[in-house]
């Protein structure tokens, strides 16, 4: 896959049909990728794929001018085609380099699998349904689904259904239920208990925005949050306002959020805020039978008002 | 000067005794971040997890956010009401690069200025460093003179040596304590070898390099490249972990929250990293991205070495780690496009 990824970008490049490459390179760390965004052909030799590919790369359209061929996996293709929605991104202007994904390794559930730091593991490779990880000359299989990001257990599109360049055969949704266990979990509280629960959550959020700076749903040029007239949040961290700014995304995001996870990922405070983002795209596919990021012809949710919806949203 | 040694086992006797005259902060998981957090009186398992937290210890002495003070307006005008700012901090098992990102920071907010917000919790605290014996492949200390396992930025020192830590007394602080607490031995000649070798070795864990000759010059001379900057800030988002998690960026943002007739104001840790940093009424000097990143990387390894005559980093690696794209300072050093000579 990765052979025919690096030809196929050449030959964009060459052929003067992109202007741009975006896709993965190894990081500059053990068992990480960054992504690479290039108008060098030499660079496509240093693309990969493979089961560290976190980034939704669709984020990086939203600023870069010209054409542009791009990675992307099930959810960022959603995300792309969500953008081609709200008129962020022109579909001729980009090639979408589809990859089938069979899933992203989490490091923090590999990390307690093994009760070691990334930094102690030698190597951790997929072999179809399972995870291998190597350390000191000892080797651990795990079930795939125990050391993948909740949301690739949750996701019902792995492979891109929008696309130009299919990279490979077509994956199937793992669908396992673990990845809404944390969901679950918070739907049966108390409203007092949830309430404790994100107080304590987002106490610890320093307002860093990587959850908004990750996210290709976030695309205002100035967030809400920034406003100082009306100030609708301090721009300090203390739990209220954190709140407040994370309500707010949440309902921006509604109908462009395709469950990529990479809020919850990016978070350095590790706040579980892909149980806000996911209970609320269940919420929008309930009320407007709408999955975002599906249909590039579909106006986006929230700008358009079908008589029918009414019965079920008004109850 | 003879040192000191501590049992593994004893060291709930020894916080426990510290406790009495101190707020004693230890590595901690608990909120769901690793951080400094007050000592619950019995946890020692942060000897066997701990590597570094992921909140830097600056957040002790800069926090996150902390109350400047409250006023209330009546009829005699505005009244001031102060937070109670008695500190008594003792922070145990800081990494010497915390240590000196301390001390580097010291320059601003001591030195340049005197903060009291800063000074009245930084002039009480006692630093106890712990060497690291495991540091992570992100760390790249020993490039800016530091070394992971010991530290002339801490009172006392402590390192590994199996099934007991060396205790250095390092400063007058740190002597006068270890007068004060029981149950320290002292440590023999074959101690103080093992403490020799753990250093040494710790060292030699650190792979990651910069370089750091010239660099002021190198970063002068790239100043100008827009192209080069453009480049090495494609990837990056514009979010505040790399900054905010740094354990020497000290910028902050002032902010009142009135309601009615009272209010609080507020200071709280603000990034470079973000377009509304230097927005003004008319403009914004660092709208564009590549302009934000190239300021960040001068910042720390050239201004800040300018007026203070050290590198604002300490290389402790969070924000390679951290970084939800994995924009490597390192790389970005490596790779500066030096067009004048060097060092004219």
């Amino acid at each position: 896959m990765e052979q025919r990824l690096r030809q196929e970008a050449r030959t964009l490049l060459e052929q003067g049909k992109v202007d741009w490459i975006i896709g993965f390179e190894p990081g500059s760390l053990k068992f990480t990728t960054t992504p690479l965004i290039t108008k060098d052909k030499s660079d496509v030799q240093r693309l990969v794929i493979n089961p560290f590919i976190v980034n939704n790369l669709a984020k990086f359209l939203i600023e870069i001018k010209g054409r542009v061929g791009i990675v992307a996996k099930g959810c960022d293709s959603r995300s792309i085609v969500s953008l081609i929605q709200d008129n962020k991104v022109i579909r001729e202007d980009v090639v979408i380099l589809a990859v089938p994904c069979t899933g992203v390794i989490d490091l923090s559930k590999v990390e307690r699998l093994m009760g070691k730091d990334r930094d102690e593991l030698d190597d951790i490779t997929r072999e179809g349904d399972k995870v291998i990880v190597k350390v000191d000359g000892e080797k651990r299989e795990f079930p795939a689904p125990e050391a993948l990001f909740d949301h690739c257990l949750a996701c019902e599109f792995p492979t891109p259904q929008e696309y130009d360049i299919l990279l490979g055969e077509p994956s199937s949704p793992i669908a396992n239920p673990v990845a809404k266990e944390k969901i679950e979990k918070l739907k049966q509280m108390t409203p007092e208990q949830r309430w404790g629960f994100w107080k304590d959550e987002l106490s610890r959020c320093i307002r860093c925005y990587a959850c908004r700076n990750v996210c290709p749903a976030c695309f205002c040029q100035r967030c809400f949050v920034e406003e100082t007239e009306p100030q609708w949040a301090l721009p300090v961290p203390r739990w209220q306002d954190n709140l407040i700014f994370q309500i707010v995304r949440n309902i921006h995001v509604a109908g462009r959020c395709t469950d990529c996870g990479e809020c919850e990922r990016a978070c350095p405070a590790h706040i579980p805020l892909r149980s806000l983002t996911r209970e609320m795209y269940d919420i929008v596919d309930e009320l407007f039978h709408f999955k975002s990021g599906m249909d590039k012809e579909a106006l986006p949710l929230m700008t358009h008002y079908e008589q029918e919806e009414a019965e079920d949203l008004f109850r | 000067m003879s040192n000191k040694k501590v049992s593994k086992k004893d060291i709930t006797k020894l916080l426990s005794q510290w406790s009495q005259q101190f707020t004693v902060l230890v590595p901690s998981k608990e909120s769901g971040v690793a951080e400094m957090a007050e000592w619950d009186g019995k946890d020692t398992s942060f000897l066997d997890w701990y590597r570094n937290t992921v909140v830097p210890p600056k957040a002790s002495f800069l926090p996150p956010m902390e109350e400047m003070f409250h006023f209330q307006k009546d009829k005699e005008g505005y009244r001031i009401e102060l937070p109670p700012n008695e500190h008594k901090q003792l922070i145990f098992s800081i990494r010497p690069c915390d240590a000196r990102a301390l001390a580097i920071i010291d320059a601003n907010f001591k030195d340049l200025y005197q903060d009291p917000y800063y000074l009245s919790k930084r002039k009480s605290a006692v630093l106890v460093g712990l060497g690291c014996t495991n540091p992570s492949q992100s760390c790249f200390c020993t490039s800016l003179g530091i070394s992971p396992a010991e530290s002339t930025d801490v009172d006392l020192m402590l390192t590994d040596i199996g099934d007991q830590f060396l205790v250095e007394e390092i400063t007058d602080k740190g002597k006068e304590l270890i007068a004060k607490t029981s149950g320290l031995k002292e440590a023999t000649k074959d101690d103080e070898t093992k403490a020799k070798e753990a250093k040494e070795a710790a060292s030699q864990r650190i792979t990651r390099k910069i370089n750091t000759e010239g660099i002021i010059d190198k970063l002068l001379a790239s100043f100008d490249d827009k192209d080069y900057w453009e480049k090495i800030a494609a990837k990056c988002i514009s979010c505040g972990v790399c900054t905010l998690l740094c354990p020497t960026c000290y910028c902050f943002d002032i902010n009142d929250e009135l309601v009615r007739q009272e209010g609080t104001r507020f200071r709280s840790l603000d990034s470079c990293s973000f377009p509304v940093y230097t927005k003004m009424p008319m403009e914004n000097p660092r709208q564009e991205k590549w302009r934000r990143v190239r300021q960040k990387v001068c910042h720390k390894f050239g201004f800040f070495p300018m007026s203070f005559n050290v590198i604002a980093c300490t290389g402790c690696g969070r924000c390679i780690r951290l970084c939800p794209v994995n924009w490597d300072i390192t790389q970005t050093l490596a790779s500066l496009p030096v067009k004048a000579e060097v060092g004219k």
